[in-house]
């Protein structure tokens, strides 16, 4: 522990260093990466500059190690997702983080959300139009975040910067950067198209979840984005239906009050993932036998 | 006496679990009956313990939750104030060998004496019997049971589920709430919370 927080230290260190040369050779739509531990982060940004009135998306670039996972906004049974503190200038508003869909990862116990090798969390940035278009823009990210492998976990953060001009045309897309931001997005689940219902009814141990998407689903996996919902560890039941698929997801034991919404990411495969926010039919009170 | 001087000397922990109970335990039923050795080379065993309250705390040394309410003293100072009042109080080591807070019984009296913790025992639980049986999810993970032997509380140790010692003093103590309202003989407001931290790193996790 002790070694990793003096890497840490001297990561951020060089880091700082890089920074300014970086800045100094005008280089400023991206960041160098800074060193975590076990892989490395950066903040990158689209567009070559901003614009006043314009929104632009940044990215939030780690890189693991082979073996080394962060975790989902729904970290599972344990862990923490990363959480960015912005220092913005006056006029420049950050939202809220994007999540591609995660994956699955555990033993039969304990079940984790995670994120692995390579991902992009995106970030919508906002300028007002009353940012004056002269100046230049610095934006810096506090990031904090849990990194674990089976063995063992460590903490992390970083301080992020990244300078951009402010111009008065339409931001530009930077195309150093373009397949990069492609890929990231493709990667978010996608709002369920408008012709699928979906709804989900509960039982005593259950929560069964219905879609109905017009056309057989073979396969989906349903990863709730609300903590101790259902249990994370328990299989998850799928029947393909005629018109897409049914999933029983065993409700958690941490779940103590009554819930009438189930949300989440419904992952088809094959890069396939669908927000998914269905209102809970209440349980039939009538004996079924 | 033979069994204790060999777990102390190889610093390896024979854990004796009642194979009787399979699923996790849930509030309001028995807790599930073990009996371990701590690395004071003592053997504890459950049964003994009725009439009196149990708190289970999950450890990981090297865990940033587990940091958290150590370095801070929190978890110091639960300790002390509950075990005055009689609870019998066990830090439950599951890491296996090779991971993460795994610890021999030496290295855990050490570990104990340098940060001022005083629980009843540690339990060194290397093959996760202890861990499995009451499914333990993450480091910390809180489970009390009561002088009747009944769960009353499973989960975190407070409402702030962070790494930050800095949002200590603004938590709600969930432990200490629990311990308070039972002891007064209220039931339990909050009895079930989601634990958070570091996974357990049980042997064989990676599977």
């Amino acid at each position: 522990m002790i070694y990793s927080m003096s890497r840490h230290t001297r990561a951020v260190l060089s880091f700082c260093i890089a920074l300014s040369l970086c800045s100094l050779s005008g280089i400023n739509h991206s960041t160098l990466a800074a060193s975590i531990p076990h892989g490395t982060v950066e903040l990158v940004a689209e567009n070559s500059w901003i614009a006043p009135g314009y929104g632009s998306t940044v990215g939030l670039h780690f890189k693991m190690e082979p073996g080394w996972h962060i975790y989902w906004v729904n970290p599972g049974d344990s862990g923490e997702p990363p959480k960015i503190t912005w220092q913005l200038p006056q006029g420049l508003v950050a939202g809220e983080m994007q999540w591609p869909a995660p994956h699955r990862m555990g033993a039969s116990t304990i079940v984790n959300y995670v994120y692995d090798g390579d991902v992009v969390l995106l970030i919508p940035v906002h300028a007002a139009p009353s940012i004056a278009p002269t100046s230049q823009a610095k934006l810096g990210a506090m990031v904090r975040f849990l990194i674990c492998s089976d063995q063992m976990c460590v903490p992390g953060k970083a301080q992020l910067s990244l300078e951009l001009p402010v111009r008065t045309r339409p931001p530009a897309l930077d195309s150093s950067v373009e397949s990069m931001f492609a890929a990231a997005r493709a990667k978010l689940p996608q709002s369920a198209p408008p012709s699928w219902k979906v709804s989900a009814r509960e039982t005593k141990d259950s929560f069964v979840v219905d879609v109905g998407a017009g056309h057989v689903i073979a396969q989906a996996y349903f990863y709730p984005l609300v903590e101790s919902q259902i249990d994370n560890a328990a299989p998850q039941k799928f029947e393909a239906t005629t018109s897409g698929a049914r999933l029983s997801l065993h409700k958690s034991d941490q779940l103590v009050n009554h819930i009438s919404r189930l949300k989440g990411v419904l992952d088809l495969g094959g890069g396939e993932a669908y927000l998914v926010d269905a209102p809970i039919a209440a349980a039939t009170r009538k004996p079924s036998k | 006496m033979r069994r204790s001087a060999f777990a102390l000397i190889a610093g390896v922990l024979i854990l004796l679990v009642a194979p009787l109970m399979i699923s996790a335990p849930k509030i309001g039923e028995p807790a599930p009956d073990f009996s371990a050795v701590a690395s004071n080379g003592k053997t504890y065993h459950l049964t003994d313990l009725r009439g009196k309250f149990v708190v289970l705390e999950w450890h990981n040394n090297g865990c940033p939750y587990t940091r958290k309410h150590y370095e801070s003293g929190n978890m110091q100072r639960l300790q002390k104030e509950w075990t005055a009042k009689g609870v019998e109080w066990f830090t439950v080591i599951s890491s296996a060998p090779g991971t993460q807070g795994y610890i021999t019984a030496d290295q855990e009296n050490a570990y104990l004496t340098k940060m001022g913790a005083t629980p009843t025992a540690a339990l060194l639980d290397p093959s996760g019997d202890l861990g499995h049986l009451y499914d333990a999810k993450t480091t910390p993970h809180m489970i009390i049971i009561n002088p009747r032997g009944v769960v009353i509380y499973d989960g975190a140790i407070d409402d702030h589920p962070t790494s930050d010692a800095s949002d200590i003093p603004n938590s709600k103590n969930y432990v200490q709430a629990a311990l308070t309202d039972a002891m007064a003989g209220r039931p339990v407001t909050t009895a079930v919370s989601r634990p958070y931290g570091c996974s357990v790193k049980y042997a064989g996790a990676s599977h």
